[in-house]
């Protein structure tokens, strides 16, 4: 089991190495960046700016910039903001959370959701059941996910019953602990239910396909030949023995929720790192970018890492080769 | 018992292909022809007319006669509001088809101002309302549509011809070649892709001319999604160098370009042409989404994604709901590429 | 509940099928008829054999027993009746009860019938459970009972295992443990030994011979192979295109004149003439030599150092002389196929030579194989004239008209219709991709031809028809054959020497009408395990 994680972690780290070889060779490509637009400013000398150019390092070339920012990440800076004047990590930390608080409830509800009801969906022999399903679920599924996030903000507009966007209501800091707390749960509402429909329709129909496909298995036809009760079949027979593709899902699906996250942040103005992204770009500050890229990796990497966990736990063939 | 591998829904798997193909079909003839079919240009700007809503078509007049023929009135602000218009009784204009109005270049060829249907001067038809400069939004809806629907096909091309490249290299030399090309896509296919997205536009030239800005959004899409495409035609090609058939043919003496040429490529291809239609609506979706950050094409050209992009301003959302149309557009799109996708890939898994 | 065997009139049948036929929707809107009017009965502790060749309806009526059939499958007459009650009127939870405790099922692929992911022993207790109202103790009591009896020494250990941890004849014995668990009064055995290899194939009857005797069990016996029904079957009965053609007991039936009967009850009578008109020909020049194969597989695992090198052949010497005929024999791993590889070129042996006459490089096109499995040595997008003409293409053999004419030719020669010779050849039967590639083969103009296990997929009766197409061949063409296989069908009218392989060596070389006196302990496994399985009376000679 531990040589098993241990490999998984060592490839994971290699993989991270390799994003950032690739973002540091593309900002190398990259012909602005923050400086160059102060360029413009006339009240700056050259002077000034070769001096900051020379402070931040800018002026050396690529493996030397490279290997300073991996001593910085080391110590936990993920290089500089030029914008704020301050380590990236200290604009990224806080943002990063902001995200999680998002992403992890919106991954849970929408599995807890649709294990059960794709595996139902996938037992389920009458017709109409399946015709609703697959329109359904197509029809969803062809929703870009920028209506669904404008329609959670129109629904919060209209109906006045849900805060419009941001993480706290403004005069939320005077008040207790809990009543914050509510505060922000009362803000996570709505981003979080528009995460889960742009997930839970994929989750959804790739359960249903794979149990379905466990179903016609010859395995599957033996256990039913032996009078084992339909709940049992369904839930314990098939659902563990689909649960391989399934598991790889898991870290697709963590990929595919951070990357619509990032959109419905930036719509919802929740204060996670989507928005900060799209500000960094806009300002040039490109190691934000960069440890925004990185983190964003990095928890995809934890998601796979569990979903090989859930793998190993499950599937015993894996349990051999490790 | 083979046929029961065949399946019993057959037939209507053939009928789901055929009208997700017509209506593709039908989508793109429409945003081909959109000069034509368009009443207005894209860039036209009515001042007059900012936000108005969708122009009200009328087969009864206020005197209560009916006309077989429908018309508008034509419409002018209300007093002492911008945004909100009255219709004037006494100046009707009848729907005229085939009538001359704007411009338009159609192909980068022809140039004509022949138009489908539309409405004489002073009335206005505002099918699906206009914007804040008072443009025409079904005129830039089918605008925009040539915008990303063009953008979605070249950027799904340019991933699928390079990894159609990288993937049948290292499937074809495997060993080292096939360890670095396999471990170099893993680094694309592993980042969260709408943030590796967003990173390679943003270290690219943000202020530049709207077709510079289209081809760099089509290359960056492309680039960044040849991953998925490179590694399928690499185990394509490495599960077909194993077949008996392929052994047979090499025992018959056939050369490596034989192999590849009436074996592997044929193979390869489906699969590829397969993987095709599930990028096309990702990508389509990802210039939406690139030009609804204002990273993508901007104005005064449409593209569903920009047109989008108002809509985020409160009192635009608020109000004005013909705004969110252009999030309306790509499902047609989506729907019928989804289950394309999905026919031609359970025909691909039954056929390898 | 578990019922005992008590309390029925003897009069009534366990099960009555009447007038049953079942039709498939399959593609197109076509229906497929499975099964016509099937009348049949299974008695108390009385083994029923159905003999027929694939596609004849055996298994649609093994899964109606069991009301499996899958969904686009109707029953369009006829009723089934379990103890004098239909079936069809079953609702599900009477189906519960009788599935897994009156009856049980067990299938062609052991490997497939087993859950993958649960451990053996839940899997076990679980059809227990089912049926059952016992503590947890005795659910654990009864399990490892019923493993021991299936001849598992350690049943603890099977319990905690999970299936791809047994080899397939180990999981077939799991899978008829679960199935008779419950103790059932009838056991449905669906091709139950096609996967396995001769020794384990005979290791199986003999445990079902033993079970049946011990639990007075009834069974219905489903397969292809005449020769399991001898020691087995009460009563046979005889299915071809969905209707029972015959029945009887095995001895009636052998004495029936009916050619289709005879094929299929004992195939190789029909090559004993075919191998007289082909004679001898042991006298001709040396085609190939091998000499001191050997081949190592090392697999080497990701960030561990340690490699494992598989010895998979090890000094292997080999004569082919030319119109002659060659059996290499042995069980799955035995290095067999690698030795075929090797002389087909599409291995690098590590060391030794292969000559071909005098000379040490390969001649072009002069050994060709034919592959175990037909359906992935075709292209499934190439039509069978395409298929056959491809060696042509390749050597650049004349004109396009040409090449079509000969691949034509060849269809006709190997017994294809060449008017289907439009047709992809996934619209081709087994028998018939086997015999294109047959054909494509032939196209080459080879003078060895390697058979790779060619059959193993095929009914025995399709087994037959093909040998003596291929002696046929041989006598025309003058062609060599080294025929690999882990059984010993055939092989005494063909072969003129048997060579018998194991763990990457050639352990014995015998003629094969020795091959009865051999003293090898691997040769004997494989004599005894043919013997059981054999149709008694009716010996074959040569």
């Amino acid at each position: 089991m531990i040589r098993y994680l241990a490999r998984r972690i060592i490839h994971g780290a290699l993989l991270l190495l390799g994003v950032s070889i690739l973002m540091f060779v593309l900002l190398q490509a990259a012909r602005g960046e923050y400086l160059s637009d102060l360029k413009l400013n006339a009240q700056i000398s050259p002077e000034t700016l070769a001096g900051l150019r020379s402070q931040y390092g800018l002026d050396q070339p690529l493996p030397v910039r490279y290997w300073k920012w991996i001593k910085s990440s080391a110590r936990g800076d993920f290089g500089y903001s030029f914008a704020y004047n301050t380590a990236a990590s200290t604009l990224l930390w806080p943002r990063a959370r902001n995200t999680l608080l998002l992403t992890v409830p919106a991954v849970l509800i929408s599995w807890l959701i649709a294990l059960p009801l794709g595996v139902l969906a996938a037992g389920s022999r009458n017709g109409w059941v399946d015709r609703v399903f697959s329109f359904g679920t197509s029809t969803l599924l062809a929703l870009p996910d920028v209506l669904i996030a404008l329609m959670a903000l129109l629904i919060a507009l209209k109906s006045g019953l849900f805060p419009v966007g941001g993480m706290t209501s403004v005069a939320a800091h005077d008040q207790s602990w809990w009543a914050w707390l509510g505060d922000v749960a009362w803000h996570m509402i709505l981003p979080i239910a528009a995460l889960v429909i742009g997930l839970l329709t994929m989750v959804l129909r790739h359960v249903r396909t794979s149990v379905r496909e466990v179903l016609e298995s010859t395995y599957m036809r033996a256990a039913e030949g032996h009078g084992l009760p339909r709940m049992k079949l369904l839930f314990r027979y098939a659902l563990p023995a689909a649960a391989n593709p399934l598991i790889s899902l898991f870290g697709l699906s963590v990929a595919l929720l951070l990357s619509v996250s990032l959109l419905i942040e930036i719509v919802m103005s929740w204060p996670g790192m989507g928005p900060l992204l799209l500000e960094s770009i806009l300002s040039r500050d490109l190691f934000v970018v960069i440890g925004a890229v990185m983190l964003s990796t990095v928890f995809l990497l934890l998601g796979n890492l569990l979903a090989d966990i859930l793998l190993y736990a499950f599937d015993p063939r894996i349990r051999r080769q490790a | 018992m083979s046929f029961l591998s065949v399946g019993s829904g057959f037939q209507r798997k053939l009928f789901k292909l055929s009208w997700a193909i017509w209506i593709l079909v039908a989508i793109h003839v429409t945003v081909i022809l959109a000069g034509f079919i368009a009443p207005y240009d894209y860039q036209t700007q009515d001042r007059l007319h900012p936000y108005a809503p969708p122009t009200r078509l009328h087969f009864v007049d206020c005197a209560g006669k009916f006309h077989l023929r429908p018309f508008v009135y034509v419409t002018k602000p209300a007093d002492g509001s911008l945004t909100e218009y009255t219709q004037d009784c006494a100046q009707a204009a009848p729907i005229q088809f085939f009538l001359r109005g704007d411009g338009y270049t159609f192909l980068g060829v022809f140039k004509s101002n022949l138009h489908l249907f539309g409405v004489g001067a002073p009335a206005n038809l505002f099918v699906l309302g206009t914007d804040g400069f008072g443009r025409d939004q079904l005129s830039r809806l089918l605008y925009g549509g040539q915008v990303s629907l063009f953008a979605g096909f070249v950027a799904a091309a340019i991933s699928v011809i390079a990894g159609l490249f990288f993937g049948g290299i290292a499937g074809l030399y495997g060993g080292r070649i096939d360890d670095i090309a396999m471990r170099f896509a893993e680094v694309f296919i592993t980042v969260p892709w709408f943030y590796l997205l967003i990173a390679v536009r943003a270290f690219l030239p943000l202020e530049i001319s709207p077709v510079a800005a289209f081809l760099l959004v089509v290359a960056v899409i492309g680039v960044v999604g040849w991953g998925r495409p490179a590694r399928l035609a690499r185990g394509v090609i490495l599960s077909a160098r194993e077949r008996n058939f392929v052994l047979a043919a090499r025992g018959f003496g056939a050369s490596n370009a034989y192999l590849l040429r009436r074996h592997l490529m044929p193979l390869t291809f489906r699969v590829l042409l397969t993987q095709m239609t599930v990028l096309m609506p990702q990508f389509i979706l990802a210039e939406v989404l690139l030009s609804f950050l204002g990273l993508g094409i901007g104005e005064p050209f449409p593209s569903w994604g920009n047109m989008l992009a108002s809509a985020q301003q409160y009192h635009v959302l608020v109000s004005y709901w013909w705004m969110l149309l252009p999030g309306l557009a790509p499902i047609p799109v989506f729907l019928a590429y989804h289950s394309l996708a999905e026919t031609l890939q359970e025909r691909v898994k039954s056929n390898i | 509940m578990i019922s005992g065997n008590l309390g029925l009139p003897k009069t009534e049948p366990l099960f009555r099928v009447s007038g049953f036929s079942v039709e498939y929707d399959a593609a197109g809107g076509d229906v497929v008829s499975a099964l016509r009017g099937v009348d049949l009965e299974i008695a108390q502790g009385k083994t029923l054999g159905v003999l027929g060749e694939s596609g004849s309806g055996k298994s649609s009526l093994a899964l109606a027993l069991m009301r499996l059939l899958p969904r686009n499958a109707r029953i369009a007459a006829g009723k089934i009746q379990h103890q004098g009650r239909n079936i069809a009127e079953f609702t599900s939870k009477q189906l519960r009860e009788m599935r897994g405790a009156e009856v049980a099922l067990i299938s062609q692929e052991p490997a497939l019938a087993l859950n993958p992911v649960l451990a053996l022993g839940k899997q076990m207790v679980d059809v227990l459970k089912a049926h059952t109202a016992l503590s947890r103790d005795q659910l654990s009591v009864r399990s490892l009972e019923m493993l021991r009896e299936v001849g598992f020494e350690d049943p603890e250990r099977i319990m905690r295992a999970y299936p791809h941890q047994l080899s397939g004849g180990q999981r077939q014995r799991v899978a008829i443990a679960q199935a008779l668990v419950c103790r059932p009064q009838l056991l449905i055995a669906d091709e139950p030994l096609s996967s396995l290899d001769l020794v384990t194939q005979a290791e199986i009857v003999e445990l079902l011979q033993r079970l049946k005797r011990d639990l007075n069990l009834a069974m219905l016996f489903i397969t292809h192979h005449a020769g399991v029904l001898a020691s087995l079957a009460d009563h046979v009965l005889v299915m071809r295109e969905g209707e029972v053609m015959a029945q009887g007991s095995l001895d009636a039936l052998q004495r029936s004149a009916d050619p289709y009967l005879q094929g299929l009850l004992s195939p190789e009578r029909n090559l004993v003439e075919a191998a007289k008109a082909a004679g001898p020909n042991a006298a001709a020049r040396t085609l190939l030599q091998v000499r001191g194969l050997g081949k190592k597989f090392v697999q080497q695992h990701m960030l561990s150092r340690r490699k494992f090198v598989v010895q998979s052949l090890d000094g292997i010497n080999l004569e082919l002389h030319e119109g002659g005929t060659v059996a290499v024999l042995g069980r799955s791993g035995s290095g067999k196929s690698t030795l075929a590889r090797c002389i087909a070129g599409f291995e690098t042996p590590d060391a030794g030579e292969i000559l071909f006459g005098a000379a040490k490089r390969r001649p072009p096109r002069l050994v060709q194989m034919i592959f175990q499995d037909a359906a992935t040595s075709l292209n499934p997008r190439f039509t069978a004239r395409q298929i056959v003409a491809e060696p042509l293409e390749i050597a650049r053999w004349k004109t396009e008209i040409e090449r079509t004419a000969r691949a034509l030719e060849l269809m006709e020669e190997v017994g294809l219709d060449s008017d289907s010779a439009s047709r992809l050849a996934g619209e081709f039967s087994g028998g018939q991709r086997q015999r294109l590639a047959l054909a494509r083969a032939l196209a080459a103009e080879p003078k060895l031809l390697i058979l790779d296990e060619a059959f193993s997929g095929l009914d025995l009766p399709l087994q037959a028809q093909m040998v003596r197409l291929l002696m046929e061949l041989q006598s025309r063409h003058g062609l060599t054959y080294l025929y690999i296989s882990h059984d010993l069908n055939f092989i005494q009218p063909w072969a003129q020497e048997v060579v018998v392989m194991e763990a990457g060596k050639i352990v014995e070389r015998v003629a094969p009408s020795q091959l009865a006196q051999s003293r090898h302990p691997a040769t004997r496994a494989l004599l005894a395990a043919s013997e059981r399985l054999r149709v008694p009376g009716r010996e074959v000679t040569a």
